[in-house]
């Protein structure tokens, strides 16, 4: 093998200066490689094109389970690769990195979207799969050499009650209650997982929490709610939001790849308002039925396939305020956007005003 | 009857704008589009203001602040035209009408008009309806993050630092004032910020505690659950306030000592100004009331 090619080890990784560690916010050097798992998501078709159409973008490797979503099989060869593995074994995650077009130019950068955070028929099978993927994508990316990781999470880890802050930063108190969702304890574990790896000096892990997604198809909970027809809210409650968009979060990802940094960041849109307001603005007209029975109507609208919006999952999401706090990550990447050259020519600013 | 009549007005905007229109004179209604709400995008600020149900909330207190509880105040002077402060005194009179008297007096005399965001207790943003429609007024949770929030956006905080419970005072100790919270100086002291200390007299009149049904409260999650001499006797309408007149009374702005921060003496020292300061405006409070008793006026 040649010298270029040796996976460096943990013993080499620790004799990097910590203090030599770039500055938060400055541009990558270099072309980049990026291996996006989960590409069958609407989020990572979105932001696979948006890589594809950058200069700055060497090789995209695309993973997921099943065949290569249409939208991307009209890439260019040379530039995107996509594979079918099975994230949750541990093998099929190695080989992926060991593959004979890598070998000249290997991967830099690993984003990990395939975390399955649909509850219908969340069993035993996804909690797994959701368990083994991130630890082994985590794992391989480390001994593989990979200069920065980056995971989505979810805002659905945070605790809300009436006692939520009115913004909540990234080190606001997590739902770490036992009754919670399977699929928020799976997301906090993998979180940890992250944030045990953090202090690695040779790879930036970095941890997003995104605010509710809107997008055509986003399987996320204020969109499959403003999907729902109609959408049931609770008498007496409305929850102020900033949910952000499929092509906002498109961008920030594409900060997060292109710029230094690393650690747990929240990320949301740049209107924040009553979750009514959003609804009016779409021309939707929601139902309002009391409190205690909204978890039942939400069942039979499911049954009736009404709605693909499930309200077990963050059963308070409907009742108290979540608006996340995301100027930390305003302040390190999206104040340095124009440093990025695709997002420097993009039209769509990703600052407000 | 009127009760009735409130509420079909909530639900109609039409109607709200007409009442809105009815309870406040031009000039009142033009301080309202005077106040500056930073618009987070949906009309609303960061906070959850809303400036049609700003005011309306202020059409429904402007009228109760000069018909029904005919407030009288001064010492408007002390409250900054900007920049955050903290204005923190009494609490009294079984239900909060003392926070929405002073909230409506300090935006009713301060040029341009400010409006006091108060820290309030957890259990109001449980309640249906009640949360939304504290939250739209811009009164908050009483968190650390929200305080921080308001101060950094340079609002004027309100605080009771004798907390829930002085709501529910017995009659035997009306205007003793309960041990102040440490909270207010802490705070002022990292931002610094003023406090601004005040006086309030009347409310302790409006209602007559006779007992705190304790495991009821506990049942519905409440800070207390009020026995008067009106409720639950007379049902929902034993609720309503006798209409005593107020007298609020504000004081020149304390600096606390930054000190504060480190030394639980310093601190200490600092709540007993703040203490000291309220209990002297409440005096000059009954002083101006006693007064006008004497001089024969309606109290």
């Amino acid at each position: 093998m040649a010298e270029t090619n040796k996976i460096p080890t943990l013993k080499a990784a620790a004799l990097v200066n910590p203090l030599e560690s770039p500055t938060p916010g400055t541009l990558r050097a270099g072309p980049r490689r990026i291996f996006v798992a989960g590409a069958r998501r609407r989020v990572a078709i979105h932001l696979i094109e948006r890589l594809l159409a950058a200069p700055e973008v060497d090789l995209v490797l695309g993973v997921d389970r099943g065949a290569c979503p249409p939208a991307l099989l009209g890439c260019d060869p040379e530039r995107f690769i996509f594979a079918t593995a099975d994230l949750s074994k541990r093998r099929q995650v190695d080989n992926l990195f060991l593959l004979d077009r890598l070998r000249e130019r290997p991967l830099d950068s690993v984003v990990h979207l395939a975390f399955q955070g649909n509850p219908r028929g969340y069993g035993v099978e996804s909690h797994e799969f959701n368990v083994n993927a991130a630890r082994h994508l985590l794992d391989a990316s480390l001994r593989h050499g990979i200069e920065k990781y980056i995971f989505l999470s979810s805002d659905a880890v945070y605790k809300i009650g009436p006692r939520t802050d009115y913004k909540v930063r990234e080190d606001g108190e997590l739902n770490l209650d036992p009754e919670v969702h399977p699929i928020l304890r799976d997301t906090i574990d993998a979180e940890f997982m992250c944030r045990a790896k953090m202090d690695r000096p040779d790879c930036e892990v970095m941890v997003l929490r995104p605010s509710g997604v809107f997008g055509g198809g986003v399987l996320s909970g204020v969109n499959l709610l403003f999907e729902s027809t109609p959408p049931v809210l609770p008498v007496g409650f409305d929850p102020m939001i900033n949910p952000t968009s499929k092509e906002r979060l498109g961008r920030d990802l594409m900060l997060g790849i292109f710029l230094h940094g690393k650690g747990v960041y929240n990320i949301a849109g740049v209107t924040v308002g009553p979750l009514s307001k959003f609804l009016e603005e779409r021309g939707i007209r929601p139902i309002r039925v009391p409190g205690p029975a909204l978890g039942l109507v939400n069942r039979m609208q499911r049954m009736l396939g009404m709605t693909r919006y499930h309200a077990g999952f963050h059963p308070k999401r409907l009742f108290f305020s979540l608006v996340l706090d995301d100027s930390r990550f305003d302040r390190i990447f999206r104040t340095n956007a124009d440093s990025v050259l695709a997002l420097a020519r993009s039209p769509d600013p990703v600052r407000p005003g | 009857m009127i009760v009735l009549e409130v509420r079909f007005d909530v639900l109609l905007p039409r109607r709200k704008a007409d009442l809105v229109k009815s309870l406040l004179p031009l000039l009142e209604r033009e301080r309202v589009h005077a106040y500056a709400l930073s618009d987070a995008g949906f009309g609303t600020d960061p906070f959850g203001t809303d400036r049609d149900l700003l005011g309306f909330g202020y059409a429904l207190g402007y009228w109760l602040h000069q018909h029904y509880f005919r407030v009288l105040s001064n010492g408007h002077e002390h409250i900054p035209k900007r920049g955050a402060a903290v204005i923190a005194g009494n609490h009294s009179g079984v239900l909060p009408f003392d926070a929405i008297m002073l909230a409506v007096d300090v935006f009713r005399f301060t040029d341009p008009p400010r409006l006091m965001r108060f820290m309030v207790d957890y259990f109001v943003y449980q309640v249906p309806f009640l949360g939304v429609l504290f939250r739209s007024l811009g009164q908050m949770p009483g968190t650390r993050r929200n305080f921080d929030g308001l101060v950094h956006e340079g609002h004027i905080v309100g605080l009771f630092p004798e907390g829930a419970e002085a709501l529910g005072k017995p009659a035997a100790k009306r205007y003793e004032l309960y041990p102040f919270s440490h909270g207010h100086v802490e705070l002022a002291a990292r931002y610094r910020v003023p406090v601004i200390p005040f006086g309030l007299v009347g409310a302790e009149e409006q209602m007559t505690m006779i007992t705190d049904l304790r495991p009821l409260a506990r049942a519905l999650r409440l800070p207390y659950f009020p026995v008067t001499t009106t409720f639950p006797w007379l049902g929902p309408l034993g609720l309503l306030p006798k209409p005593v007149r107020y007298f609020i009374h504000y004081g020149e702005p304390i600096v606390i000592d930054p000190a504060a921060l480190d030394s639980v003496e310093v601190r200490s020292r600092e709540v007993d100004r703040v203490r000291e300061a309220v209990a002297d405006l409440v005096q000059r409070g009954l002083e101006q009331r006693r007064e006008l008793d004497s001089s024969g006026s309606q109290p």
